[in-house]
């Protein structure tokens, strides 16, 4: 689905990523600023000419320098939703939106507009300015009028960095049925772990204009040795789970992720229906027994330890859970006292979960 | 400390304005433009036998009345026509004692060096309309106030020509300017006078108006008011002695 | 009965005339000259760039004589529209408009690139991606937002050029109407013996049309800004 694999110098700034993903779903550009995620990005679409490589979206070449082929940015079909929106302040909202649907032929008919327009709650605004809109409002807007030229594939540049945590909550759920609803391959550039966690299925690190590693999140996040870039403090692996029941008077929603069940705060998901769960690293604790009902924290599960890394931050512990994977962070002091090593049968303790989207209805 | 250094400025500005009224020493004469010439020969004479040098302003004559009146600074005039120096007699604005004419000029059509016009005899029954062509027009000094205009009017009007070219004219703010138009070959045809014609090597004479078509052409001199002094009247004398009206006749100009 | 005798509405209307035509025409040079100034580079761009700034610094008299060499009906442009159009530009009040148009050039070109340097590029290369190319984007783009500034040019250029003399007059001569605007007319009348009267009047009337079209200047531009930002 997407095939990227490029090469530019920019004045002394060089950038060499390649990464890519086999089916639709979002993949996460991830880096601090300055690694080169945004120039991939208008690498992608054709903003900027790679030195060399490739960059293929389903199938199709738009750009592959030993073939001679690069096609013009305005051809690509790539919808570009940019950090501050850029919407066109002498159009209203309506024309805005169909500035890409005209000139992509009006790929789209009436009613498939009307369910766009809907998709993002637009509605209300279709005769406004620009100029009168709010941070959120004029994103919407701009994905919308990205959406409606019927793109190829939807690239977001930290499209929820200038704004305030209730906006980047609001449009975050908005993004989150577009990539339910529409099956669209996205590019998601941020440097926020949280949204990558939430949204994407595919991630790329970027570290000094290299991709460092890429796959899905479910493997890369979990890897220690990424932790420095992936984000110390807020390192965690995601594990995907089912919902399996709900107990309202208790507070909590029980998950089946495969390896066990983990007690989570109680849920508005459909029993079946497939969450994600990520566990940060420093709120795991590690036990030689089993401790399961004299302690408050509700999920203890038996692992085994995979490795052991040292760093600066103390040691980090991954494990297997059943199959998924974990990790959790120790003091030096604590590997020595409980003697942990490879391959030791121990139980992962803890009380926190950050719940994430749901991926789909049942099945 | 800035209110010093502008006291400086202003005083220094001062200085060199006075600086360049005191050459206002100088003996300025407002001349009309039909005698740029001759009378830069006659000053070049003057101050070979020792005169002071004179300042030149030439333009129409009813340019330079207007500035006279208005208070620009100068000594002597001479005009293209009486009009103009009654319009300053009649303000008190020059030393009437002081007036005299005797120079002359005579009205002349001409055309630029390379046209294909041949001589002719201007008389009533000249199809001037015709000479000019579809679009041509006739240069003349703009008959309203430049006197090489208003004589150019009363000559055509004595002919019955006027009506014919009163909306064929091209308008100059004096005769010099009618005179470059034709040539650089802008019009066809223009009227100016003799002298004129005589020094531009760009135009040829075809035509020579009838003398008692229009008033004779009289250039009156005259001390402006108040500047009538020693230095001054020996200028004048010389402007208008003997010296002098050989080279305006050598120039072209007509002896009253 | 009328405030001003028929010469004068003849001096108003010709000036009416020759300054929308000389700033109608000029326009989009002015355009293609502030676009080529802001966003193109190439090598002797500040050459040009001076060399359009010309009018604005040259004395008018300078360039009504320099429009007199290349347009009158010897110089190079001149004698090539007589023959081949049997236009001739002196004279006439398209030579005025043409001196005008020239004069007051750099005044709407400065507005115009004004303008055009204070749209954002970001959104430029939003509407490339969204498949607009070069033409598209200067029509639906940088056109309307650059608007204010090409009207404020406009009508600045406009006032400028009601009031230009020394152009005309040294270009195309004094010729009631055909090239006798309200400044010649002014002029005229003050050479005139008893014309003191008329020059009054007429002074009065260019008081008015450059206050009027100052007034107007601003009302466009801030309704403009208002119309654009929504």
């Amino acid at each position: 689905m997407l095939d990227v694999d490029i090469g530019l110098t920019l004045g002394t700034f060089r950038l060499d990523a390649s990464f890519g993903m086999d089916g639709p779903g979002v993949m996460a550009l991830f880096g601090p600023s300055g690694s080169g995620k945004t120039t991939t990005a208008h690498a992608i679409a054709g903003l900027v000419r790679p030195e060399r490589g490739h960059v293929t979206i389903g199938g199709e070449r738009l750009f592959d320098k030993s073939a001679g082929i690069d096609i013009a940015a305005r051809r690509r079909r790539i919808g570009y939703v940019f950090q501050d929106a850029r919407l066109f302040p002498h159009l209203s909202v309506r024309r805005n939106l169909l500035f890409g649907w005209q000139r992509a032929g009006r790929p789209l008919s009436g009613n498939q507009i009307d369910d766009v327009i809907g998709l993002l709650g637009l509605q209300h605004l279709l005769d406004r300015r620009p100029g009168k809109l709010s941070g959120g409002e004029k994103q919407r807007v701009a994905i919308g009028r990205a959406l409606l030229a019927a793109p190829r594939l939807l690239l977001l540049d930290e499209p929820l960095t200038a704004l305030d945590a209730p906006r980047r909550d609001e449009i975050l759920r908005y993004l989150e049925r577009l990539r339910d609803e529409l099956r669209l391959p996205m590019v998601y550039i941020t440097h926020s772990l949280d949204e990558v966690a939430r949204l994407a299925d595919n991630i790329a690190v970027f570290h000094q204009g290299r991709v460092v590693a890429h796959g899905s999140i479910y493997d890369i996040l979990a890897r220690s040795d990424l932790f420095p870039l992936t984000g110390r403090g807020e390192a965690g692996a995601v594990i995907p789970a089912r919902v399996v029941v709900h107990r309202p008077s208790e507070g909590v929603t029980l998950l089946d992720f495969g390896g066990g069940m983990i007690t989570a705060p109680l849920m508005a998901a459909e029993i079946g229906s497939r969450v994600r769960v990520r566990v940060r690293a420093r709120d795991i604790l590690l036990s030689r027994v089993e401790i399961a009902d004299d302690i408050s924290a509700n999920n203890v599960l038996p692992v085994v330890i995979t490795g052991l890394r040292e760093d600066a931050d103390g040691v980090e512990v991954s494990l297997d859970c059943g199959g998924s994977a974990l990790v959790a962070r120790v003091t030096p002091h604590s590997r020595e006292r409980l003697g942990l090593a490879p391959g030791q049968r121990v139980f992962a303790i803890f009380k926190t979960v950050t719940i994430d989207r749901r991926e789909g209805p049942a099945g | 400390m800035i209110l010093n250094s502008l006291r400086m400025a202003v005083l220094a500005c001062f200085l060199i304005f006075a600086g360049g009224m005191a050459r206002a020493a100088d003996i300025t004469v407002f001349g009309a433009a039909s005698l740029t010439d001759a009378l830069e020969d006659v000053a070049r004479a003057y101050v070979a036998k020792g005169g002071v040098p004179l300042r030149f302003s030439f333009a129409s004559s009813s340019t330079l009345a207007r500035q006279i009146e208005a208070g620009a600074p100068g000594q002597i005039f001479a005009s293209a026509d009486e009009k103009w120096m009654d319009y300053l007699a009649a303000r008190d604005l020059i030393v009437p004692s002081s007036r005299v004419t005797f120079l002359g000029n005579a009205l002349v059509l001409i055309a630029p060096a390379e046209s294909t016009q041949e001589p002719l005899e201007i008389t009533s029954a000249l199809d001037l309309a015709a000479l000019l062509g579809p679009d041509g027009r006739l240069s003349v000094g703009d008959p309203e106030h430049v006197p090489a205009g208003r004589y150019a009017w009363e000559a055509l009007t004595a002919l019955g020509l006027w009506g014919k070219v009163e909306d064929r004219l091209a308008r100059g703010d004096n005769v010099r300017a009618a005179l470059a138009l034709v040539e650089r070959g802008e019009t066809p045809l223009g009227i100016v006078y003799s002298t004129d014609a005589r020094q531009s090597k760009g135009v040829k004479i075809v035509g020579t108006f009838p003398a008692d078509s229009y008033t004779p052409v009289s250039y009156p001199f005259a001390i402006l008011k108040g500047q009538d002094n020693a230095e001054v009247q020996r200028a004048f004398d010389f402007l208008t002695g003997p010296e002098a009206r050989k080279i305006y006749e050598s120039h072209g100009f007509s002896l009253k | 009965m009328s405030l001003l005798s028929p010469a004068e509405i003849e001096a108003l209307l010709l000036s009416l005339k020759i300054s929308s035509v000389a700033v109608a025409c000029s326009l989009p040079f002015a355009i293609a000259a502030a676009y080529l100034l802001a966003r193109a580079r190439f090598p002797g761009k500040t050459l040009v760039d001076v060399f359009l700034h010309l009018p604005l610094i040259l004395p008018p008299v300078v360039m009504g004589y320099l429009l007199l060499v290349t347009f009158g009906t010897r110089g190079p442009i001149g004698a090539w529209l007589l023959d081949t159009f049997g236009v001739r530009l002196i004279f006439s009040w398209q030579g005025a408009a043409l001196a005008a148009g020239i004069v007051t050039f750099p005044f709407q070109m400065r507005a115009i690139r004004l303008s055009l340097e204070a749209i954002d590029n970001g959104l430029m290369v939003a509407a490339e991606t969204l498949g607009a190319g070069p033409l598209d984007r200067f029509f639906t783009l940088i056109l309307p937002l650059a608007l204010p500034g090409i009207i404020a040019g406009a009508i600045t250029a406009f006032a400028a050029s009601l009031g230009e003399f020394g152009a005309i007059i040294t270009f195309v001569s004094n010729i009631p109407g055909e090239t006798r605007t309200i400044p010649l007319a002014i002029y005229t009348a003050i050479q005139t013996p008893g014309g003191e009267a008329a020059a009054a009047r007429l002074v009065m009337l260019a008081i008015i049309l450059a206050l009027g079209g100052l007034f107007l200047s601003e009302l466009a531009a801030r309704r403009l800004k208002t119309v654009l930002e929504g």
